[in-house]
């Protein structure tokens, strides 16, 4: 959490990948013109990053192969930039798990977690750091205080009680920012991602003040889809209000799309209000009677969590489609033909997309962060464009962006449904407060609840491929929720057609 | 009180380059008005007006009183900001 909202070397690099990626794939140029995007980022001679400008190209070069959705490349081996970039050059997705990869060479090798005393210890005569220790890690050498790390249990209680806060806890920050404690060293002490348990939520890349952590990117298949004439619909998230600036209404975003050979964009809270209802009626139908609680299913993160983490409640995870799969199906009835976009917020739903079920509704994903690279790309100004709002969703739909928001909705749709009828709510946002509400269920605490987990500190505000600072992020949101015309999901007549 | 117009470019170039991070930063000022000694009203305005043409190459685009900053960032644009509003404490 603590770099989102500041604008960093690392931010920058990140952008301006795609931003070049999707400036090659629209240009006619031969693909193996990524060799030449380093050099465009990195330019002169002068490192203004890391050690050398080599490295720094090095690792820009791996970072548009994971943007093109190519592996990493193994460096003890003399393979070129543009190696595979011919095969990936594609009008259709293209993606080879893993989705998350940690560039090792960018890595920093940051220490694991660890207490360690700083500067402010001033060695005093009170010295309770050593007095609370439980297993007599910390001794005084040269008058001050010194922790034996092959002692310490990281307990924090030397820290807790030091009154010059000398004493500090220490993690690697893609660590600290994995709810799932995922990461894991390599035989060089650099962070490596155990698969098994990440659920690709995408908050280590936005973690890492290296730049060592990145996702791989569809851009540049989704452009080549678009060249080809193929009709290609944007279904976007409903964390999309403001992401692109104040010039970028939602009407004006639908126009830019257009502009970049989009042939429609569609609200996916359109989705989560079909969504809703489904799940406010299975609510009542169901709980406590046939499962002990309801937990939403729209963040894929949270519901691979709940059944990866907690396999004895999976049966407790709503079945609904979620946002993004309901509005595919109904475009896709529509245009049967068509290839639809997800632009969101996350890398997870990428994963989502690619599971066997979703694959034929969901034929690409992106986040917030990459379309902005192709607007930037092809010159897209919001400013110079006019076009009408989109009116798909409820005011509810479009709060599914925000943390509560989920609930909110289901909750909204069961006083509708049925009147009288309270319901008992708890949520979770961040992977690790969701694990703590699992446990708690788990321990039979939640049950006949409607249990809302979000992955991503406040919400889908909050995933890490969007642009708008947090806060910033639910104003837009909530004033877009204030100009829809339909205030909750079982007023909407579009979802109800779908519903029957 | 005097007011201090703070324009920020929101073109794509600008906010691809942090642009609305920047108008978070100097928002940020207002909660150290008392740190700070501010004299002045900051007011944002957002604009995509600033200066010639696209900018490709000089985004993020601010301007301070009507001076224009290019390649601006965060720490830059607050300390103009500050220099500009601070009360002048007298010995």
């Amino acid at each position: 959490m603590l770099m989102r909202g500041v604008f960093t070397p690392v931010t920058y690099i990140r952008r301006q990948v795609f931003a070049e990626v999707a400036r090659l794939a629209y240009s006619d140029e031969d693909p193996a013109a990524i060799e030449e995007i380093p050099y465009r980022i990195i330019t002169g001679e002068v490192p203004l990053y890391r050690d050398s400008v080599f490295k720094e190209r090095a690792i820009v070069g791996e970072r548009v192969r994971l943007a093109c959705g190519l592996g990493l490349r193994e460096m003890d081996k003399p393979v070129p930039i543009s190696k595979g970039v011919e095969e990936c050059a594609k009008p259709e997705k293209y993606y080879e798990p893993p989705l998350v990869n940690v560039i090792p060479f960018a890595c920093n090798a940051c220490e694991e977690k660890s207490y360690f005393v700083t500067d402010n210890c001033r060695g005093c005569f009170a010295h309770p750091c050593i007095a609370v220790c439980p297993v007599k890690a910390v001794s005084m050498v040269n008058g001050r205080s010194v922790i034996d790390k092959s002692k310490c249990v990281k307990c924090g209680r030397c820290a807790e009680a030091c009154p010059y806060n000398a004493i500090v806890k220490y993690d690697r920050p893609c660590a600290e920012a994995c709810g799932v404690n995922a990461i894991e060293s390599d035989h060089l002490g650099r962070a490596k991602i155990n698969y098994d348990k990440c659920v690709s939520c995408g908050q280590c890349i936005v973690a890492c003040p290296f730049s060592a952590i990145a996702d791989k990117s569809q851009i540049f298949q989704l452009i080549k889809a678009i060249k080809s004439g193929q009709e290609v619909i944007a279904a976007i998230a409903p964390a999309f209000v403001g992401q692109f600036g104040p010039s970028a209404t939602p009407a004006k975003v639908k126009a830019a799309l257009k502009q970049l050979g989009f042939a429609d964009m569609v609200e996916v809270a359109l989705g989560a209000d079909i969504g809703a209802v489904e799940e406010a009626h299975h609510f009542i139908d169901s709980v406590p009677e046939k499962q002990a609680f309801l937990a939403t299913s729209c963040c894929p993160s949270w519901s691979v969590l709940a059944k990866q983490h907690f396999p004895e409640l999976a049966g407790c995870v709503s079945t609904a489609l979620t946002p993004m799969v309901a509005t595919a199906r109904i475009i896709k009835k529509e245009h049967p033909t068509a290839r639809v976009v997800f632009i969101g917020p996350c890398s997870s739903k990428k994963l989502e997309a690619s599971r066997r079920t979703v694959r034929s509704d969901v034929d690409f994903v992106i986040t917030f962060e990459e379309l902005m690279g192709m607007f930037a790309a092809r010159g897209v100004e919001f400013a110079e464009l006019a076009g009408e709002a989109p009116e798909d969703a409820s005011a509810s739909g479009r709060g599914y962006a925000v943390a509560g928001g989920v609930a909110d909705a289901i909750v909204s749709c069961i006083h509708d449904l049925y009147p009288g009828r309270e319901v008992n709510v708890d949520r979770a946002e961040g992977l690790a407060n969701c694990k703590k509400m699992l446990t708690l269920a788990k321990a039979g605490k939640r049950n006949g609840y409607l249990l809302e987990g979000m992955a991503c500190p406040g919400g889908c505000v909050g995933g890490a491929g969007t642009i708008l600072p947090i806060n910033k992020a639910m104003i837009s949101v909530k004033q877009f929720q204030e100009q829809a015309g339909i205030q909750i999901a079982t007023k909407n007549p579009k979802a109800q057609e779908t519903a029957e | 009180m005097k007011k201090l117009i703070v324009e920020v470019c929101v073109c794509t170039q600008c906010v691809l380059n942090g642009a609305m991070d920047i108008i978070e930063s100097i928002e940020s000022l207002q909660k150290l008005k008392v740190q700070l000694r501010l004299n002045a009203q900051i007011q944002v305005v957002t604009t995509t007006t600033l200066g010639e043409g696209k900018h490709t190459c000089a985004a993020p685009v601010v301007a301070i009183n009507g001076e224009i900053i290019e390649h601006a960032d965060s720490e830059t644009v607050m300390s103009k900001i500050v220099a500009l509003t601070t009360k002048d404490v007298k010995c």
